[in-house]
């Protein structure tokens, strides 16, 4: 079950850690596991991506703890969420010392305001990306659908929308298997 | 000694309302931190989680923040430790599971349900990202710009948000 060794999981998911600014994190793992590298099927990805979500915690060290263990076991989940953890709460933690003594203007509020607004479209591509790999079946884009407009222009609570989509689909997904269950092509990454 | 019990058990019981990304837990963190605790003021802690957006690494290193603000180093460790430890060992224990449950039909079938309501969640994050980050035509053409550099699959992530980032700082300033 180990895809890759320990110390380029490290590298990679300390890389991600350091690179991912702005929000949407989940995003630059996409990235670099799926398209970049290909250790990870999309199929695979969607699934640790929707188990991180639907276990309590911070969603990005879920991600990252059930990549790392879909990749290298157990040592790859701790390491995992050490490497994307550890780098980003010293920079923090440099920055809070800063913040709290006084040494910030505005211009760091209109940075943000950049990167917040790039991060958008850096979502967008990520998200049209992993609905063209993952969704064929109608009840798929019909489920994946109404959880969107749930959660997003309806401003539904996240906890209740998964629960009940969670049913639905798990209900549409019982009555009628899929031919080939769970198969995806070898060479489809999105 | 006893506060700092009270932050780690107050970050450790925050951290299993983070569903479905951190944004949710944001008004109960700020409720506990500044008006039940007093660990910071209100504007410390809006400051402090967008720091934690400039910063790389999971928004939720906010707990670390005002662990740091409130107790220093010691703080900041326990209110860190709380937030990602024990839901991270969940994560292991369900993902180490599932990877031996999936062969069985029950199971095949709730990884094929999940992959519409996780795809469905991600969009709607994008939505809500886009509701706060997009509200001028700059901001707009900034998340354009960066979407068609990124379909290019030339240019890595990070390097097209940092220019985009840049470039918006300077049509913003």
């Amino acid at each position: 079950m180990k895809r890759v060794s320990l110390l380029r999981l490290i590298a990679v998911f300390t890389w991600t850690g350091l690179s991912s600014l702005g929000g949407g994190r989940s995003a630059y793992f996409h990235d670099a596991l799926v398209r970049r590298r290909g250790w990870i099927r999309n199929e695979e990805f969607v699934q640790d991506f929707a188990l991180s979500q639907v276990l309590p915690g911070p969603n990005f060290s879920n991600l990252a703890v059930a990549l790392g263990y879909r990749l290298s076991g157990l040592a790859g989940g701790v390491w995992g969420l050490l490497a994307i953890v550890l780098p980003g709460a010293l920079i923090l933690l440099g920055v809070a010392t800063l913040y709290l003594h006084g040494a910030f203007g505005p211009a760091a509020t209109l940075l943000m305001r950049g990167f917040s607004a790039a991060v958008v479209g850096l979502v967008l591509v990520t998200t049209l990306r992993i609905v063209r790999g993952s969704l064929r079946a109608g009840r798929g884009i019909l489920v994946a659908a109404l959880t969107f407009l749930a959660v997003g222009p309806l401003r539904l609570p996240t906890v209740g929308v998964v629960l009940v989509m969670a049913a639905v689909s798990l209900a549409l997904h019982w009555i009628a298997p899929a031919p080939t269950p769970g198969k995806a092509r070898p060479g489809e990454i999105c | 000694m006893v506060e700092l019990a009270l932050l780690t058990w107050t970050f450790l019981w925050l951290s299993l309302l983070c569903v479905g990304g951190g944004l949710g837990v944001i008004p109960e963190m700020e409720r506990q931190a500044v008006t039940v605790h007093g660990w910071l003021t209100a504007r410390e802690f809006v400051d402090g989680y967008t720091l934690t957006q400039l910063t790389p690494g999971p928004n939720m290193l906010i707990a670390v923040f005002v662990g740091y603000r409130a107790h220093g180093g010691l703080g900041a460790l326990l209110a860190g430790l709380a937030m990602f430890l024990p839901t991270s060992i969940l994560a292991i224990v369900i993902s180490h599971h599932w990877q031996q449950w999936r062969t069985r039909r029950w199971a095949a079938t709730a990884e094929r349900a999940l992959i519409p309501v996780g795809v469905g969640l991600m969009a709607g994050g994008v939505y809500t990202l886009a509701r706060t980050a997009i509200h001028d035509g700059v901001t707009l053409a900034l998340a354009g710009v960066t979407a068609l550099a990124v379909a290019t699959d030339r240019v890595p992530p990070v390097l097209a948000v940092l220019a985009a980032g840049a470039l918006g700082w300077l049509l913003m300033s």
